[in-house]
């Protein structure tokens, strides 16, 4: 297959004319950035948070004099929740001459945008785009889909996996018997694989694996009996919504008092949903404001100040990946315009120092390297989410690269010539 | 399901100024690619795609009376059967040129739909519309159980790849391509109906039990023209699959099923192009107003709903209502009605973006940090280029007149 | 030995949910001729009623004006919506419905968010009712299925032994008699709508205490709704809680089950080496195990388990 684009390229003179690169990227040019992100329709709530933060991320920039002494400008395009709108969205940016796009929060929708991204790159070498990974965590996209213009700014099942695994060992929560149950998709499939994997690190044994239909489940409480007679220690899950919050429900409804590890409990709507059944329930991210300490504390204040609300996990993520790309963005010459293969290039570079660690791209597939915080529901949190009176309780940090999982043997990156 | 008077062949529009009008859509949609910038173009081609899809739909609703309701099957397995041709000519295992790849998700949609046709029909009315409802949840849930078919939650995806000096690398090359196919199909989709096979799928929607006691093996027919229609979704999907060249199983769900529902019965179901009006219409809307507001969704749904209460026969049905007025020399009275139509239109729907802006724009995260920062209670709302209180009386007894004024003319309009 | 005890209790409390749901829309087909789309949008406004109720009056009281609720907009709906396009029939009517859904999730959305909100669980509900085993069987769940029950006896008394039930089924059957008779038929009609959303609502209400309440609701359950009530037979009161608790148990069941396609024709005898769709577990598919029943149903019995017309 990679033949076959390889001859296509040189097939095409028009496109393979060298030397456009540079010479393209006037050196006056704002540097602009979009999202595209799902903002109506279903699924708009959570992914919504991603553009927000996105926005104050940019907003943020350009308090501190924007790109090459000019603001950086920003846009929004609406996703409407389908890959196809979104590949439409794609090349409407790509005409309005977004130089960077943002996207986190859905896989489907990635995997869209980094196939269109690789399309584009290849028939415009001209006019690059840089695609910014805020949330997508299937692990394909830094697989076999890998592309070295698409750095994924967040975590994957195995790296959550890890630490989570880590973390809930270190607190003698997991036991010698974890269930793993996951959706019964790519995503739900990644997870189970990774937490097999672990299970030499961890010291546990896998002794039920379930993977169930996605968001069609309205009774988890067979499951839960399913779980109860595999007699576990503990229960690793990657489920998101309402499957998640069905599924501690039904265990907590149950009775079974069983450590769980989680990824997705701290998303909006997540927590209320789950009621205090979560409680005492782990969880592993890029953030949590009590880890970060004083610093989380002036971001969290600054955040509601600018935006109305403390942000979500997801809206930080977009505020660090922008922070990130502005190191990158000064560690530039004076005077470079918005040249998106040297934005790529400074990007592999770059690093980005938080209260808890560094992060920092792997050049080899684009996946960040960075601290995960795991951490557990309390009741009267600090930072109570959903208006619940439940929050996030840091037990501990994994380090980047004792959390990172490592190169998979499908990415090949063609690097920019 | 009983048909309405309105949606009788009888409310085609006279033929002349029908000729004329296909005549002038026809030129425009061939200079298009002359006149429009790459998005607009982009967003025609998405037109196209939805258009074909719509008539492809309302094959079976026009002739059999059958409704349905997973239509998105058809459509996803020709965008699937494209896909993966393409992907085969470009590891060079399939020597087929793009402009015919289209045929791969024609032929996948025909014996999906043979198939599904087979089993739908044996049914009418509700249970024909529940079975394409519990197949296309079948296929949904398929979906993410098979990796190597379906690619997984990010996607199977293929590049276009040049042929006889075409590169299809830009919007305008993939427009053309689009452009013909899609004319093809419908062209297909209209000779349907002057088939024999065409004619007697009419009388099925009429008169089963009639047909039924002549012999005729209606069965066969429904079948029949079920397998067409889903043919032609096929190529719809197979469409969106060169331009997109990429599918992913979520094209599965209920969205896609809704879509030519609702461009069917907002552009009228009753005339042949009544479905490519929606298409096009509705295309348009989800492209300009759902860059503009978030709320585009809601007043989509309301759209729907008054087309569906005051205009059975759709928009074509109003436009042909007119036409044939004025064929008939009452041009006066024509010209009446539309003018009634668009001031009630317009009334509803300034009532309504003001009802709906107001009220996302008072529960909205912002809103609360600015009653937090100004400590009032209610402080101005600024929306719509203006600055107003949420609360004001006067505003909300005028968008409360207004919906109810604009209504009342509509209803006035639509009596004949 | 539990498990199996525990499943079957789950299986019939879901189902009894399912029935909750599934008695209105089929008493209004049968009624009315119209599958009305948005029943499902009727449940999730009696969950989102329920919610925001009880924040004022508490939890019980709310139980029963959300219903009372749902039922008013039911009526509302019937009137000003449905009525005037009665005429054009009932193809429009389903489209009426359909365009419905769309609205009402915008308009959940649009005053409650587009998350599920913090609906917490009254403490009294919130314990176990009894214990299997290692298990709990949790009050709610009882709760639903005394509910449940409740109503069908309720449903079952108003239709079979009342003078009002006995016009609102003799309006099923023969609507021009029965307005011959001097009874308003287009009244009996509202009521019976208003009655259907107002079960609906109130399976919204009880359910939303466990389930979260979002704006997916709608979407959630009611296509499995739509395959009850086909499965049951359209407008089969009894044919509807028939087929609810058999959707019910075997989704429970089979997510026990992980055997494959394959399994049961290796042991057949048939040496089965083919992948693909053999190779699915059962128990990863449970989701769409009710949509097979109804194909199924639909090719043996055409009109369903215990429906009368075809």
């Amino acid at each position: 297959m990679r033949l076959g684009r390889r001859s296509l390229l040189s097939s095409l003179p028009v496109l393979a004319a060298p030397g456009t690169c540079r010479a393209a990227a006037q050196t006056n040019e704002p540097l602009r950035i979009a999202t595209i992100e799902t903002l109506s329709g279903p699924g708009s709530g959570v992914n919504r948070l991603y553009s927000i933060g996105t926005r104050q991320g940019v907003a943020m920039l350009n308090a501190a004099g924007g790109f090459n002494g000019r603001p950086i400008e920003f846009r929004e395009y609406d996703a409407q929740g389908t890959t196809s709108v979104a590949a439409e969205r794609f090349r409407a940016a790509a005409a309005d001459g977004i130089h960077i796009f943002v996207h986190g929060g859905s896989s489907a929708i990635a995997g869209q945008l980094i196939e269109d991204l690789r399309r584009h790159n290849m028939r415009n070498p001209a006019r690059r785009m840089i695609f910014l990974n805020t949330g997508a965590e299937a692990l394909e996209l830094t697989g076999e889909k890998c592309n070295a213009f698409h750095f994924r700014l967040t975590t994957n099942a195995e790296i959550r996996v890890r630490a989570l695994v880590a973390a809930m060992r270190a607190q003698g929560a997991l036991g010698s018997r974890v269930v793993s149950i996951n959706q019964n998709y790519s995503w739900g499939r990644d997870m189970e694989g990774a937490i097999t994997a672990a299970a030499a690190a961890g010291g546990y044994e896998v002794v039920e694996r379930i993977l169930h239909d996605t968001n069609r489940i309205q009774d988890f409480s067979p499951f839960a009996a399913r779980i109860a007679a595999a007699r576990p220690s503990a229960v690793i899950t990657g489920n998101w919504g309402n499957d998640l919050a069905l599924l501690l429900r039904a265990v907590s409804a149950a009775g079974l008092r069983i450590s769980f590890g989680t990824c997705f409990l701290d998303l909006p709507g997540s927590l209320s949903a789950a009621g205090d059944a979560a409680v005492g329930y782990y969880q592993a991210e890029v953030f949590n404001p009590i880890a970060f300490g004083a610093e989380g504390e002036t971001m969290m204040e600054e955040y509601r100040a600018r935006a109305g609300t403390f942000p979500s996990t997801s809206e930080v993520k977009a505020v660090l990946s922008m922070q990130f790309l502005g190191k990158a963005l000064a560690s530039l010459p004076p005077g470079t315009g918005p040249d998106t293969t040297r934005i790529a290039a400074a990007l592999v570079a770059a690093q980005l120092r938080l209260p808890i660690g560094e992060m920092a791209i792997r050049a080899e597939d684009r996946q960040l390297i960075q601290p995960l915080v795991v951490s557990h529901v309390v009741k009267g949190s600090r930072y109570p989410i959903d208006g619940t009176d439940m929050g996030f309780e840091p037990v501990g940090v994994v380090p980047g690269p004792e959390a990172v999982n490592p190169v998979q043997a499908s990415c090949r990156l063609e690097r920019p010539a | 399901m009983t048909a309405s008077v309105a949606e009788t062949p009888m409310a085609a529009p006279p033929s002349r100024s029908r000729a004329i009008g296909v005549a002038l859509g026809s030129l425009l949609l061939l200079v298009l690619p002359a006149l429009a910038t790459d998005r607009y173009l982009e967003t025609a081609t998405r037109g196209l795609i939805a258009s074909l899809f719509a008539l492809a739909f309302n094959l079976l609703w026009r002739h059999c009376r059958l409704l349905s309701f997973g239509h998105a099957a058809y459509f996803g397995a020709g965008m699937f059967a494209t896909i993966h041709a393409m992907r085969a000519a470009e590891a060079g295992s399939l020597d087929l040129p793009l402009p015919l790849m289209p045929l791969m998700g024609l032929l996948a949609g025909a014996v999906l739909g043979l198939v599904c046709g087979a089993l739908a029909t044996i049914r009418t009315g509700t249970y024909f519309a529940m079975i394409t409802l519990a197949i296309s949840e079948l296929v949904h849930s398929f979906g993410p159980q098979f990796g190597s078919l379906f690619g997984g939650e990010s996607g199977l995806s293929a590049m276009r790849m040049p042929w006889a000096g075409f590169a299809f690398g830009d919007a305008r090359q993939v427009y053309v391509l689009v452009l013909a196919w899609a004319l093809a199909g419908a062209a297909a989709l209209w000779l349907f109906g002057m088939t024999p096979l065409g004619r007697t799928a009419f009388a099925v929607g009429e008169n089963e039990t009639r047909l039924r006691f002549l012999g005729m093996r209606t069965h066969a027919v429904k079948t029949a023209t079920f397998c067409a229609s889903a043919a032609a979704s096929g190529l719809a999907g197979a469409l969106l699959a060169v331009a997109n060249e990429n599918v992913d199983y979520s094209i599965f769900g209920g969205g896609a099923s809704a879509a030519p529902v609702m461009h069917t019965f907002i552009g009228g179901a009753g005339t042949f192009l009544g479905p490519v009006l929606g298409a096009v219409l509705l295309t348009g809307f989800g492209s300009i107003v759902g860059q503009a507001t978030r709320l585009w969704l809601l007043y989509q749904g309301i759209f729907f709903v008054l087309v569906v209460m005051l205009a059975p026969g759709g928009l074509a049905g109003l436009v042909a209502a007119g036409l044939r007025r004025s064929a008939d020399g009452q041009a006066a009275k024509a010209l009446r009605a539309t003018a009634l139509v668009l001031a009630g239109a317009l009334l509803v729907t300034c009532a309504v973006v003001f009802a709906g802006e107001t009220l996302s724009e008072v529960l909205s995260d912002a809103y609360s940090a600015a009653r937090a920062t100004t400590g009032m209670r209610f402080p101005p709302v600024e929306r719509l280029g203006l600055a107003y209180s949420p609360l004001s009386l006067p505003l909300w007894a005028a968008a409360a007149a207004a919906f109810l004024g604009g209504v009342l003319l509509l209803r006035r309009a639509m009596r004949p | 030995m539990d498990y199996f005890v525990i499943s079957l209790l789950n299986g019939v409390v879901y189902g009894l949910l399912l029935f909750m749901v599934s008695s209105g829309l089929t008493l209004v087909f049968g009624m009315m001729g119209v599958l009305n789309f948005a029943h499902g949008s009727f449940y999730m406004i009696g969950a989102y009623a329920g919610y925001a109720i009880a924040r004022v009056t508490g939890f019980w009281p709310a139980m029963v004006l959300a219903p009372v609720v749902v039922a008013l907009i039911g009526a509302a709906v019937e009137r000003w919506l449905l009525e005037p396009v009665h005429r054009h029939g009932h193809a429009q009517e389903l489209l009426l419905t359909f365009g419905l859904v769309f609205v009402i999730e915008e308009l959940a959305k649009l005053l409650f968010g587009p998350f599920a909100v913090d609906n917490p669980m009254p403490a009294e509900l919130a314990r176990p009712a009894l214990q299997v085993g290692d298990i709990a069987f949790p009050a709610f769940k009882a709760f639903i299925g005394v509910v449940a029950a409740a109503m069908f006896a309720g449903l079952f008394a108003l239709l079979r032994l009342t003078r009002a039930g006995l016009v609102v089924r003799a309006a099923v059957h023969r609507p021009d008699m029965v307005s011959a008779l001097g009874h308003d038929v287009s009244r009996v009609f509202m009521l019976v709508f208003a009655l259907g959303a107002g079960l609906a609502g109130l399976a919204g209400a009880v359910a939303g205490v466990f389930y979260p309440v979002s704006p997916n609701m709608a979407h959630e359950l009611g296509v499995i709704v739509f395959v009850v009530v086909v499965v049951g037979g359209l407008g089969s009161l009894p044919g509807a809680l028939v087929a609810s608790l058999l959707i019910g148990l075997s989704t429970t069941f089979a997510v026990g089950i992980d055997a494959t396609l394959g399994d049961g024709l290796r042991t057949l005898g048939l040496a089965w080496t083919m992948g693909g769709i053999f190779d699915v577990r059962l128990s990863s598919m449970s989701g769409a195990i009710p949509f097979f029943l109804m194909l199924l149903i639909l090719l043996l019995r055409p009109s369903g388990l215990l429906g009368e017309r075809a």
